[in-house]
């Protein structure tokens, strides 16, 4: 008895793997052969594209808005952070991370990418400082950011970050940059310092999944990025004007504003930011404190409000 | 090639003589830090009823030689906490860099803004930290070669003031000194505070006033001193750290009645 | 132990800090660093039949500075959380305050994970066995204390264990460790112990009759503790500023403070 069953098994066996070699050999219908491009990384479609990296961006035009502003002082980093669940407790599990002292990242997509995303680039801003023992400059965090996130398009063992970031901070405009330094130096001559030299300042990035970042005085990602970035633009940030309290009051508003589509689902308004060693934050990447936050959200939804009444006016 | 292995890529000793296996190890064994080499002297602090007053001079010698004299041996870790060094000049710039990465990754988690969060370090958990960097340390053999004194506020806000040096040895008093301020300095501030009760009775201005001549005598008396000097002050409002100061009304009609060296033999 | 460590202090005069130059002639020198320092004081332990007093003064010292004038050689080891409560065993720890209290976590850790563990706190014995283990896993780095742990045995009589560095250790009636140790030893002999203490009147010679030795009274030991200290204070000067006692009895442990001399 036992026999024969188990000589029966074996034919089935032997069965399916006839077929399914047929099915890998030529077998394979013309449509499926296609769609096999987008099942790995790092194949080309026949047109050029890699689209893995594609359903990347897709996962984060799910992810909530999220948007930074390059004000003249300073920047701020705003996030409405959709609340999943009505358990969670409000105001904790942070989104926007502080990465080292004086920057900051937020991103949206798939949030567990976004921890990684942030770990590293502690992990990078901690390495140049060992290094070269003073703050890493925000460009060349948001480079090596980049070139971590195209890295991971180019291999079929790993997938794209699901995530875009942006990348917020402020280079220090102070001379003494490197920590634990002895003495001043000399003050003129060789080695001297150059006279009316300016550096640092604040500083935006966009990081996408493709690896590709852009420095942006205003940018928006997620779900309301296109009612955000219209919103940006009126806001004529390439003039330098906006000072960092505006910025912080705008972020409030363009964020109230993008999560009007979404209306349904509920949200908190994280906000931070980073000012010049003059400002508020003295070139430190924080929270933006409760009282201006509190602030900003009224006024945000008050201008939200009279839009409505406005709207139901023209109807009239 | 022949069956050698250990030949391989190496000058062949029919052309070129005999290897000499002893090029490419080190002519000594490795060595530690066995004294320190830029160094910054004594460091003097003291409680009073509201915080604690620390301060160094601005000094770092190469020996007897006064090699830097505006170097900051004041390093301020948060709103609480102040930590001064004295000992190896590079080996302070080491724990300050340690320091800094241990609060930055502090930051991650905490928000220096947010009110309510009473959760970052607080000057004895600072104290800790350093008193077990300095204890591995000793223990390696491979010491950095400082005493500090930490000063600021504990968890309580309460004022804490306490010492660790190159050995990990740890303790706190009311007032302390490294180096010649232990000997020099120690005294002047223990008549001030000579227990832990009379720190309640001591004002701010007083702390200052004692700790301002405690650098005088330093500087008179302890050849590796400078009359350029750091001073800090950490209460519950924060931090006031002053890191240029000068000598005040300086004295030295001592000096006339020193008898036995230099030009007055007799 | 002195002959460990190259530069380790020479026997010869009694002061424990007097350490002499490292040995100039031997090859190549490689560490002149020595990593160990005495910072002074001296502990005490008596075991009664239903009580153990752990003593220890509170002066730290370098050399002829004064570190500090409070800083406890006492631990309580075992019980909850940071602040110990609840717990039941003491350990004394004197010579190198930098090993003493990297000894003092260790074994603080372990008796509190035995209760994580096994659900019921550590015995003074097995708590004792176990310091012995920490002290000889560091034969060939020794931590420079001399230990004493104190407690109450199963049976709820004293127990007081003492050590020496590497971990050699009995269980005693009475011991003195640190600076001033010589200097109290005899003295607890003779007034714990008996030691030389006869019968009056039981004749010369072989027929002297030694005077029993029995548990003391609590008061009676308290006493003993504080005069062996005010004594030492008198003799020794890295002993002094104050005296921290702790007596262990069924109901926990009660610490006491009394102000030594600080000249």
């Amino acid at each position: 008895m036992w026999l024969v069953s188990s000589s029966w098994v074996w034919l089935m066996c032997a069965k399916l793997l006839v077929a399914r070699l047929a099915t890998r050999k030529s077998l394979l219908p013309q449509r499926l052969k296609l769609q096999s491009y987008d099942l790995s990384n790092s194949v080309f479609s026949p047109d050029g594209r890699n689209f893995q990296v594609e359903y990347a961006v897709k996962a984060v035009e799910n992810g909530g808005t999220a948007i930074g502003i390059r004000c003249k002082d300073g920047v701020v980093l705003a996030l409405e952070k959709l609340v999943s669940s009505k358990l969670l407790k409000p105001g904790a599990n942070k989104r926007i991370a502080t990465v080292d002292r004086h920057v900051g990242a937020v991103t949206s997509g798939l949030v567990p990418d976004g921890r990684h995303f942030v770990s590293r680039a502690r992990e990078e801003s901690s390495s140049w400082r060992n290094m070269y023992k003073s703050p890493i400059p925000v460009s060349t965090l948001a480079n090596r950011m980049g070139a971590y996130v195209q890295a991971y398009t180019m291999y079929n063992s790993v997938r794209p970050f699901g995530i875009t970031a942006i990348v917020g901070g402020w280079d220090s405009e102070a001379e003494h940059e490197v920590d634990g330094q002895v003495g001043v130096g000399p003050s003129t001559g060789a080695g001297g310092k150059v006279e009316g030299e300016k550096h640092g300042g604040p500083f935006l990035y966009m990081i996408e999944p493709s690896g590709s970042y852009w420095g942006y005085y205003g940018a928006a990602t997620g779900k309301g990025r296109q009612a955000a970035k219209s919103e940006l633009e009126k806001l004529e940030l390439s003039g330098n004007k906006l000072s960092l309290e505006e910025g912080v009051k705008a972020a409030a508003k363009i964020i109230y504003i993008a999560h009007e589509d979404s209306k349904d689902k509920e949200f908190e308004l994280e906000m931070t930011w980073v000012s010049s060693l003059s400002g508020p934050t003295k070139g430190r990447h924080e929270e933006v404190p409760k009282a201006l936050r509190e602030e900003a959200e009224r006024i945000a939804k008050k201008s939200l409000d009279e839009g409505d009444e406005d709207d139901a006016k023209m109807e009239e | 090639m022949n069956h050698f292995p250990e030949t391989w890529g190496r000058p062949r000793d029919d052309v070129y003589g005999p290897y000499n296996h002893g090029y490419l190890q080190a002519p000594a064994p490795n060595q530690h830090t066995q004294s320190p080499i830029v160094t910054g002297t004594s460091v003097v602090a003291i409680k009073f009823k509201d915080g604690v007053v620390i301060a160094t001079d601005n000094l770092a010698s190469y020996g007897s030689l006064a090699r830097f004299t505006d170097v900051k041996r004041l390093r301020k870790f948060n709103e609480r906490t102040v930590i001064g060094f004295g000992g190896d000049i590079s080996d302070m710039q080491h724990l300050d860099r340690l320091l800094n990465s241990l609060s930055i990754k502090e930051n991650y988690q905490h928000d220096a803004t947010d009110e309510e969060d009473t959760d970052g370090f607080s000057a004895d958990n600072v104290h800790t930290y350093l008193s077990k960097v300095m204890y591995a340390r000793r223990t390696k053999f491979d010491p950095l070669w400082n005493h500090m004194l930490v000063a600021g506020l504990d968890s309580d806000d309460e004022p804490f003031l306490a010492s660790v040096d190159l050995l990990g040895t740890t303790f706190s008093s009311p007032s302390l000194a490294t180096g010649y301020g232990a000997h020099l300095a120690q005294p002047i501030m223990r008549k001030v505070v000579p227990d832990e009760d009379a720190v309640d009775q001591v004002t701010e201005e007083q702390a200052v006033k004692v700790i301002k001549e405690c650098m005088k005598v330093l500087f008179y008396r302890d050849a590796r001193s400078l009359d350029n000097y750091s001073i800090a002050v950490i209460k519950k409002e924060g931090v006031n750290l002053k890191l240029d100061e000068k000598l005040e009304n300086q004295s030295w009609q001592f000096a006339e009645r020193i008898r036995g060296y230099g030009t007055q033999v007799n | 132990m002195a002959s460990i460590l190259p530069g380790a202090p020479q026997e010869g005069i009694g002061y424990s800090f007097s350490q002499a130059a490292p040995n100039a002639a031997s090859e190549p020198r490689q560490h002149s660093f020595y990593p160990y320092s005495d910072n002074g004081g001296t502990s005490l332990g008596i075991s009664g039949t239903d009580f153990t007093i752990m003593a220890a003064d509170t002066r730290n010292v370098s050399g002829y500075s004064i570190n500090t004038r409070y800083s406890p050689r006492l631990y309580l080891i075992g019980g909850e959380g940071p602040e110990n409560k609840g717990a039941r065993i003491v350990l004394s720890v004197v010579g190198f305050t930098a090993d003493g209290s990297a000894l003092k976590e260790r074994l603080d850790n372990i008796v509190k994970m035995y209760k994580y563990h096994h659900g019921k706190p550590m015995s003074v014995s097995a708590c004792a066995q176990r310091l012995s283990h920490l002290l000889y896993s560091k034969r060939f780095f020794p931590f420079y204390v001399s230990a004493i742990l104190g407690g109450l045995d199963e049976e709820g009589k004293g127990a007081l264990y003492s050590y020496d560095y590497v971990g050699s250790y009995e269980r005693e009636q009475c011991r003195s460790a640190g600076a001033a140790s010589s200097l109290i030893m005899p003295f607890l002999d003779n007034q714990v112990n008996f030691k030389n203490q006869y019968q009056p009147g039981s004749g010369t010679g072989h027929n002297l009759q030694a005077v029993v030795a029995e548990p003391l009274p609590r008061e009676r030991v308290t006493q003993l503790v504080r005069d062996a200290f005010t004594s030492a204070v008198e003799r020794h000067i890295e002993v002094g500023d104050g005296l921290q006692m702790m007596i262990i009895t069924k109901d926990g442990v009660q610490e006491k403070y009394v102000e030594l001399k600080k000249d």
